[in-house]
């Protein structure tokens, strides 16, 4: 009951912050469309009319979607970290009997609710663009993008745990920004190694149900199977990163300070 | 209010936080530090800059992990059980920086409410009842950055209280604010820890919030205990023995010399056809002493009072090591 508590109040902290911060929303989501329009359109002036050239710009839809969403749940924890930790709720949320770790689980899951909500009407709009209406099979994709983005989330929380410790993490966070464009473009069953990333699976099979046309259902077993344990194990992996970054914080006394 | 047993709410012994670096070595930040807080209590920790009280209340908070000692809080070991630990306190540590500046006052009640686990519908009638008490009526839809900083203030202390734990600690909670408010705050505190039966455990460098509010003080220095006992028992220990001397005209350089060799730490201040003297006396047969010497000087006494020292001077001459408790 107190943990639904936690998480209904961190949906509506969630809603009632991009209302208040609505120009940095509609700014953030403006540009992630402007982004996507030069991509999407210097990749069809410079792939011409190739044969086959159309599956991979509908591929580049998918790639840069999922790129996007990614973008705005990662931007959703790690700079926010920062951002408290600047205004001094950092402690605040480090007292609840919570723990901090669940109190930013909490946050982060609350928060791709709504910006799957957000997602949704830009990749519409994104469709509406381009012209290529791809296969948006909600029982499909809905469960292949959240499962997928909990991957991600766990590297989110391992640059969090980074951001309590170290405190100034741009750096890292616009190089992490470029290694996500490389997960959701190189194709896993090519280079092999990149299978084992997170991201990178989830991005694959999304791009056979939404370009392919494929169900989920036609999907074989094995490998939804190692997609669920990929961010699972990235999810469960950064989560336990993250709270030795905390205990370190809290032993340095860092936690809060900026 | 509650403890187990009748027994202290707050129970430290030997706390020690001891911080290592490469650059700095080694700094002992709280050091061997043991105090009771009983529930109900409001007591002041203070000490200069530096001299372990944040570090001992963001130890309390679970903020800070001590290197070693006990912390128990309302009969939890909050160093065993942090998180059972914290769920007892509340805590304002970085003053009007505690809230979310870009939601309403209502709105940060009710998410510190929640972080707390106390769902909105249970908590409406408290949310009111603070919004009426700290005076933020007016702005309760008003985003929290618009406030004054001391409206600010005020809704940190009230997202505290919000929290409905029967532990308050409260870094430098007036820091910053105007004489007004700051008074206004006080007395807040005060009817709040009365009404609602809360302990507060309170640092501040405002000597006047702590004389004002406290019933006890800790004081610290170099992260050590120096001195803890109630406020009145201190100012009492220095009004007995300080006393003022009203001496009509002006004393001449030998009879100032002699005063001075034979009372150490004598202060004589001369102004116009009156001579004010301040001395305070270890055993108060001396009394008579320093008239004697003064009725030798052909020196008219005025008037003689016991000087009534602030908790200022109190806390300046233990610091300086001049009384020990």
């Amino acid at each position: 009951m107190k943990t639904a508590v936690l998480y209904g109040a961190s949906l509506r902290w969630r809603m009632l912050e991009l209302r208040r911060y609505a120009f940095d929303t509609l700014s953030g989501v403006v540009s992630i469309y402007g982004f996507f329009v030069v991509i999407f359109f210097g990749a069809r002036i410079f792939g011409g009319d190739r044969p086959g050239f159309g599956d991979t710009l509908e591929g580049v839809v998918v790639s840069y979607a999922v790129w996007a969403l990614t973008m705005l749940a990662l931007g959703s924890l790690t700079f926010e970290l920062t951002q408290e930790a600047q205004q001094g709720t950092l402690e605040q949320l480090g007292m609840s009997p919570f723990g901090l770790a669940p109190v930013l689980v909490a946050r982060a899951l609350t928060s791709i609710v709504v910006y799957f909500g957000i997602w949704v009407a830009l990749f519409v709009v994104m469709m509406a663009t381009t012209g290529r209406w791809l296969n948006v099979d909600v029982v499909s994709t809905l469960p292949l993008v959240v499962v997928t983005v909990l991957g991600v989330l766990g590297l989110g929380f391992l640059l969090g745990g980074l951001a309590v410790v170290f405190k100034r993490i741009q750096q890292a966070l616009q190089v992490w920004q470029i290694l996500v464009i490389g997960l959701v473009v190189v194709p896993p069953d090519e280079v092999v190694v990149v299978k084992y990333l997170p991201l990178a699976w989830g991005t694959h099979l999304l791009r056979r149900v939404m370009v392919d046309d494929a169900s989920i259902f036609d999907l074989s077993a094995g490998d939804l199977l190692f997609l669920v344990a990929n961010s699972a194990f990235y999810f469960v992996g950064g989560i336990f990163v993250f709270k030795r970054f905390e205990r370190a914080a809290r032993e340095r006394g860092l936690l809060g300070h900026y | 209010m509650s403890a187990v047993g009748g027994g202290p709410i707050v129970s430290v012994e030997h706390l020690t936080k001891v911080y290592r670096s490469r650059r700095r070595g080694e700094t002992r930040a709280v050091d061997d530090v043991s105090f009771d807080v009983a529930p109900g209590e409001i007591v002041g920790l203070l000490g200069p800059n530096g001299a372990g009280k944040t570090t001992t209340i963001k130890c309390l908070c679970t903020l800070v992990t001590p290197t070693s000692g006990r912390m128990v809080i309302d009969g939890v070991d909050a160093v065993a059980s942090p998180r059972a630990g914290i769920a007892k306190l509340a805590a304002v540590l970085e003053g009007n920086r505690n809230i979310y500046w870009r939601l309403t006052a209502r709105e940060n009640l009710e998410y510190f409410a929640a972080l707390q686990g106390i769902a909105r519908g249970t908590v409406t009638k408290l949310i009111n009842d603070l919004i009426e008490r700290f005076g933020l009526g007016e702005q309760r839809d008003a985003e929290a950055r618009t406030l004054s900083r001391g409206m600010q203030q005020k809704l940190a202390v009230a997202c505290a209280f919000v929290k409905q734990t029967p532990i308050l600690l409260l870094d430098e909670p007036t820091l910053g604010l105007d004489v007004e408010i700051s008074l206004e705050l006080r007395g807040m505190l005060r009817s709040m820890a009365a009404d609602a039966g809360r302990t507060i455990l309170l640092s501040s460098h405002d000597m006047d919030v702590v004389q004002d509010v406290c019933e006890r003080v800790i004081i610290i220095n170099n992260g050590r205990i120096v001195t803890s006992d109630r406020i009145d028992n201190l100012l009492e220990l220095f009004r007995v023995r300080a006393y003022r001397f009203a001496v009509q005209g002006k004393l001449g350089d030998d009879q100032q010399r002699v005063l001075s060799d034979a009372f150490d730490g004598i202060e004589i201040m001369q102004d116009g056809h009156l001579s004010t003297i301040d001395v305070e006396l270890t055993d108060g047969a001396r009394l008579y002493e320093l008239i004697d010497l003064l009725r030798r000087g052909d020196n008219m006494i005025e008037w003689i009072d016991r000087r009534d020292p602030d908790l200022e001077e109190v806390f300046l001459r233990i610091l300086r090591g001049e009384i020990r408790r």
